[in-house]
């Protein structure tokens, strides 16, 4: 098995004194779609933000292709290639459509290539194109998706953290955005998906993690546990007999 | 009575527009950082006095001495933001609640710092300064304006549609509009969040020192009042405005000047400032987000 693209070992992360992440590691494979389950509070959202530098970890180590990155700023990660579409999409609700996506371009400089870049996400999400002069905030939830999932891929990622995406949005929306993430892996996206949905995750993931209390409890491919045993795990974590 | 309405109505726009610069530069500060900066006069007034020592010890030209405000007002600005502002940001999660509060603090002890070095160790309180122009006023028919007053207006105007051009025309301005809306999204789409707010603090410093070498050039002196002044004005036309709001800055200020110079006229000058917060308390009261409020951000 070749170099991970991803490979985070023995993380701990911490707020204050309460210790979110004990230890956990894990390694995303390039051109797979990875996902990690678990209950809330079991460090999901702590391990996503850890990676995109939001949070500077207290120890253990996050490597991109190698290369050392754990503790680098926010934006320094971005420029290595690893984009984040957060909880809640956070989009910039004043703005329009077209300024979220040249945002989402901020570190490069070849500004022809971007607008190549935009016209081809805008062919993958039409909804954007028809609406690309209008303030992000009067969109849809579905379509505040949409739209930060093409503002992070307009940084050209090697690896698109997702977390949550389906969070909060209608059974026609979910399956669409499944859809265009099984349609990013194809064009050669690497994926790393939290979910809470683990139905629909585990449709398209091709390795999965379950997370409980900072801590990796399982890793394997969709099949090596009967879906009914990972959805239990992943909502209500193992139970203690 | 036209005659005198209309005289006071020019003199307070001449004055606003002074007060307008001195909102804009503080409401980039409190807009992109979310941080009230009460050294933002100090260090305003520090660029002054250095253009005022140059002034006494070469006796430089005006253009020079207005570079030497500015640049004085931007190198403590970051004395400022370095002591006060970068230990206390809004970015990361581990950031405490307190933070706002402690970084006001910070800057009001700078802003002590400032003064109390402005009043012990300089030798004299009141120093003259070059005016810009030494003729008398100018007539508009039965209407006088003084020169400084139309120089003023002329660079709050340039100033202001320059700073449009910045926020609405240019890649950093994207940035600085990314970070007011959101600094976590800014981040995370490879936005240096902090060096934005570095350069937003020397782009307001900049502004603020342009306020301030006309204040005094206008005046034609400076004491260690004008610390205090500078931050008062610019905070008072920023509330009246609206938080956070440029635009809105640009009309508080100048509602300020006029306000201050209609009560002045008719009132006396004892009044002048006591109707200014009275107003402001009057419309907070009734318009807490002020006159041309930011939208809400949800």
């Amino acid at each position: 098995m070749s170099t991970p693209l991803l490979e985070v070992s023995d993380l701990v992360t911490s707020y204050g004194k309460i210790e979110a992440l004990k230890g956990v590691s894990l390694a995303i494979e390039q051109g797979k779609i990875t996902c990690l389950l678990g209950p809330n509070g079991a460090g999901k959202t702590t391990l996503m933000f850890s990676t995109a530098g939001i949070l500077k970890p207290k120890s253990g180590s996050i490597r991109l292709a190698g290369e050392e990155i754990a503790g680098r700023a926010p934006h320094a990660i971005v420029e290595k290639g690893i984009a984040l579409v957060p909880e809640n999409r956070l989009v910039f609700p004043h703005m329009s459509v077209l300024e979220n996506l040249e945002a989402g371009a901020y570190q490069r400089s070849d500004p022809d290539v971007i607008g190549s870049d935009i016209e081809k996400l805008f062919a993958r999400f039409p909804r954007l194109k028809e609406r690309s002069a209008q303030e992000a905030g009067t969109l849809s939830g579905g379509e505040q998706q949409m739209l930060s999932v093409a503002r992070a891929l307009m940084s050209r990622p090697k690896l698109l953290l997702m977390d949550e995406p389906s969070l909060g949005l209608a059974p026609l929306v979910v399956e669409e955005i499944f859809r265009i993430i099984t349609e990013l892996h194809r064009d050669g996206t690497t994926i790393f998906l939290v979910e809470q949905n683990a139905h629909m995750a585990l449709k398209v993931a091709h390795h999965f993690y379950l997370m409980e209390q900072g801590k990796v409890t399982f890793s394997g491919d969709p099949g090596s546990l009967a879906e009914d045993e990972v959805i239990r795990r992943a909502y209500l974590g193992t139970v203690k007999a | 009575m036209i005659a005198d309405l209309v005289q006071n109505t020019l003199d307070g726009l001449a004055q606003g527009s002074s007060y307008a610069l001195l909102a804009v530069g503080f409401t980039l500060i409190f807009g992109v950082l979310r941080r009230v900066n009460l050294s933002y006069g100090p260090a305003i007034m520090a660029g002054c006095y250095a253009a005022t020592w140059t002034h006494l010890q070469f006796g430089a030209g005006l253009i020079l001495l207005a570079l030497i405000a500015i640049g004085g007002a931007v190198l403590a600005g970051a004395y400022v933001e370095r002591l006060c502002f970068a230990p206390h940001r809004n970015t990361g999660i581990g950031t405490s609640l307190g933070s706002p509060i402690a970084a006001m603090v910070a800057s009001f002890a700078l802003w002590m710092q400032f003064e109390e070095a402005a009043t012990l160790l300089l030798p004299s309180h009141l120093y003259a300064f070059p005016p810009l122009y030494s003729g008398g006023p100018l007539g508009f028919g039965p209407f006088f304006l003084r020169v400084e007053a139309l120089v003023t207006l002329a660079a709050a105007i340039a100033i202001c549609l320059l700073l449009a051009w910045i926020l609405w025309r240019t890649r950093f301005g994207l940035a600085v509009r990314a970070v007011i809306e959101s600094p976590r999204a800014a981040e995370l789409s490879g936005i240096n969040v902090p060096w934005v707010f570095v350069r937003v603090f020397a782009l307001a410093s900049a502004i603020g020192g342009v306020a301030g070498y006309l204040v005094v050039a206008s005046h034609e002196q400076i004491t260690p009042m004008l610390g205090m002044w500078s931050t008062l004005k610019g905070m008072l036309a920023m509330m009246i405005g609206g938080l956070g709001s440029l635009p809105g800055a640009v009309l508080g200020g100048l509602v300020l000047g006029l306000i201050e110079a209609h009560s002045q006229w008719y009132l006396g000058p004892q009044a002048r400032d006591l109707i200014a917060y009275l107003l402001l308390f009057v419309l907070l009261a009734l318009r807490p987000a002020g006159l041309w409020p930011v939208r809400s951000q949800s």
